[in-house]
């Protein structure tokens, strides 16, 4: 099976390969792999993949899930229609 | 092919004589029914395609059905970005699915 | 200024608010579906004694029930932030803002997914999807598929597709990768699905039952001689010697390739297949979605049996933010009956911190009535729900 064919991601086609490779690269956290790939962080708010993002990165490198979360949760949590920011 | 509406079923009540109402979809008509969605009523007339990656246009269909994934964001009388799975069909809609955006959107080292 | 506004008219939701309304607060309900009763809708399962427990009756009952204590609605509504100030909660929609007193969030649960090479392909959609489209929309997810995911909803839903006169080829594994270490295991599959054995009544669950209250070697030695075109349920083959692995097809689906697989998951060269479908199903499992909780100071804390990141709160149903509440599968996965009771608990809490509440037995006979659901529930989502209860309620006491 090739890895690189697997997208993560969906909203911004991510794929399961680069999100190993730059874990590996950097050792980093699970939020830094979302900020520099994008993964999560498209229109849907990651309710697609950030789970799969954080299970990859703790599985790398072997640290269980911790009680916090690991993107914090930002609003707006759905998409806001541009006519709302007009101020109606 | 059969119809994939489904028309009796051994234990939900199935409404048989629900009124049809008709719809434009990338300026096609087609047929579906009241109580549709925009979802159910192109999958029931054979669209899987909703619409394709802004970037990579890679075709994109129902995934969730339930409002989460997004994939399924589709422009309803002018307004963009619906979610065909929580939207209504009402009579006379016009439909469009999202396109490919013009590369100068394109975010990337390129 | 409304006293209560609760984000979800599911069955937590829609119970909350008859609870809080029939002791005198004004309540709101604001849900982005078109009709009332959340995941409830679509959901059908056979109770033991043969009789049909069927999720749009119950939620059609829930919201006439609802309507005659004057509850006011917002459908397709979206909520997309909250944010507390000193008396009150401003809450912000696709529809403009609404402020209330009290919050409770009861938005349910979503679904886990499992990628795979092309799963982006229209025509793959979550089961939980394909379940929506037959029972509460009555049209087909396609005339003849395939789910991955072998698990105790998978299961429930193949059996409620195949009602709706869907074909369905088989239920499958997905191939291993580090995402679905377990989901991806024949033994590991099937020892989850015998530890939920005595709740169910398929065939394959009644003899992993069995077989788990004798000896586990006796578990591996079925693993391992497992008929490789599966064994029925309803009529459905359950395939857990076989994984998918690639969806394929140009501008949709037009097949899956499947391999058989050992007992630890590795592909056995040689046995791989193509079958044609027009659609798959992913069933990855439910996690509670706590997005609305996450921009609130609520802690939360990881409990595996719960379904992941749950808002720490007691067995009142509220958290530790003041006049914040929560019900339902946010709080964890469990089955629609769970998440009514709890939602009836956390509607009393509310009209209790509004000074509302006459009877002070009633939150107290509520939180038991949650317990008595959760033993006799249908559907058990992870057999160490109790544990994963009490650590929570741990939590709640030092937080
Ligand atoms: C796809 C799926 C299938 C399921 N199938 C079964 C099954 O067959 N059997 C079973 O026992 N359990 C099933 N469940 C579990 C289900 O979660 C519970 O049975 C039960 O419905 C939970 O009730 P609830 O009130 O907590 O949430 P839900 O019933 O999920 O209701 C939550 C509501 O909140 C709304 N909502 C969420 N976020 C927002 C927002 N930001 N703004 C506005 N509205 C919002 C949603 O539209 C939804 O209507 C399923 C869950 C899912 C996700």
């Amino acid at each position: 099976m090739n890895e690189k064919d697997i997208i993560i991601c969906r909203c911004e086609e991510v794929s399961y390969e680069d999100i190993v490779h730059l874990t590996e690269l950097y050792q980093c956290s699970s939020r830094e792999i979302k900020l520099r790939t994008r993964a999560a962080m498209g229109y849907c708010g990651g309710r697609t993949c950030r789970n799969l993002v954080d299970q990859i990165v703790s599985e790398i490198k072997n640290e269980p899930p911790a009680d916090n979360i690991p993107l914090t949760y930002r609003p707006p949590v759905r998409p806001i229609p541009f006519r709302l920011f007009g101020g109606e | 092919m059969a119809s994939l509406r489904i028309k009796e079923h051994p234990i939900l009540t199935v409404d048989q004589h629900v009124p049809e109402i008709q719809f434009e979809f990338n300026g096609k008509i087609y047929t579906a029914r009241e109580g549709d969605t925009i979802a159910s009523a192109l999958l029931l007339n054979g669209i899987r395609t909703l619409r394709v990656h802004e970037e990579t246009a890679s075709p994109r269909g129902i995934y969730c059905n339930i409002g989460h994934c997004f994939e399924c964001r589709v422009t309803v009388n002018e307004t963009a970005e619906k979610r065909a799975c929580l939207t209504p069909l009402e009579d006379g809609m016009v439909i469009h699915s999202g396109q490919r955006l013009p590369t100068p959107f394109k975010k990337g080292e390129e | 200024m409304n006293q209560l506004v609760i984000v979800g008219a599911g069955p937590a939701g829609l119970s909350a608010a008859i609870a809080a309304a029939k002791n005198g607060v004004n309540v709101t309900v604001i849900d982005e579906f078109m009709k009332p009763g959340g995941r409830l809708l679509g959901q059908l399962h056979e109770e033991s004694n043969g009789i049909w427990w069927n999720g749009v009756d119950e939620a059609t009952n829930l919201f006439n029930e609802a309507i005659e204590f004057h509850i006011q609605f917002q459908f397709e509504t979206s909520v997309h932030h909250v944010k507390k100030h000193s008396n009150h909660w401003d809450i912000q929609t696709d529809k403009g803002m609404f402020k209330s007193q009290a919050l409770l969030v009861a938005t349910g649960a979503a679904e886990h997914s499992i990628p795979l090479p092309g799963w982006t392909l229209p025509g793959v959609m979550s089961i939980g999807a394909a379940q929506v489209m037959a029972n509460v929309h009555h049209v087909k997810p396609g005339h003849h598929g395939i789910i991955i995911g072998i698990n105790v909803l998978s299961i429930a839903i193949a059996r409620e597709l195949k009602l709706a006169g869907v074909q369905l080829e088989s239920i499958v594994l997905p191939s291993c990768n580090l995402l679905n270490k377990e989901a991806s295991q024949p033994g590991v599959v099937f020892q989850k699905l015998a530890k939920l054995a005595h709740l169910a009544p398929s065939p394959l669950f009644k003899m992993g039952g069995f077989l788990t209250n004798k000896l586990s070697f006796l578990e591996k030695l079925v693993v391992r001689s497992f008929p490789k075109n599966g064994l029925k349920a309803w009529g459905i083959p359950i395939q857990i010697r076989r994984a998918v692995i690639e969806i394929l097809g140009e501008e949709k689906v037009e097949g899956v390739k499947v391999a058989d697989i050992t007992p630890s998951g590795v592909i056995m060269k040689g046995t791989e297949k193509i079958i044609d479908v027009d659609f798959v199903c992913i069933a990855g499992g439910l996690y509670p979605l706590t997005e609305l909780i996450g921009v609130t100071a609520c802690p939360f804390k990881f409990i595996p049996s719960l379904g992941g990141h749950v808002p720490v709160h007691n067995e009142q149903m509220q958290t530790p933010v003041e006049k914040l509440y929560v019900a339902g599968n946010i709080t964890g996965i469990e089955s629609a009956k769970v998440a009514k009771a709890q939602g009836k608990v956390a509607g009393l809490s509310v009209a209790h911190d509004l000074h509302y509440l006459q009877d002070h037995n009633a939150i107290d006979d509520a939180v038991q009535h949650v317990k008595k659901m959760r033993d006799h529930a249908l559907i058990q989502f992870h057999p160490d729900i109790n544990k994963g209860r009490n650590e929570l309620n741990g939590a709640s006491i030092t937080n």
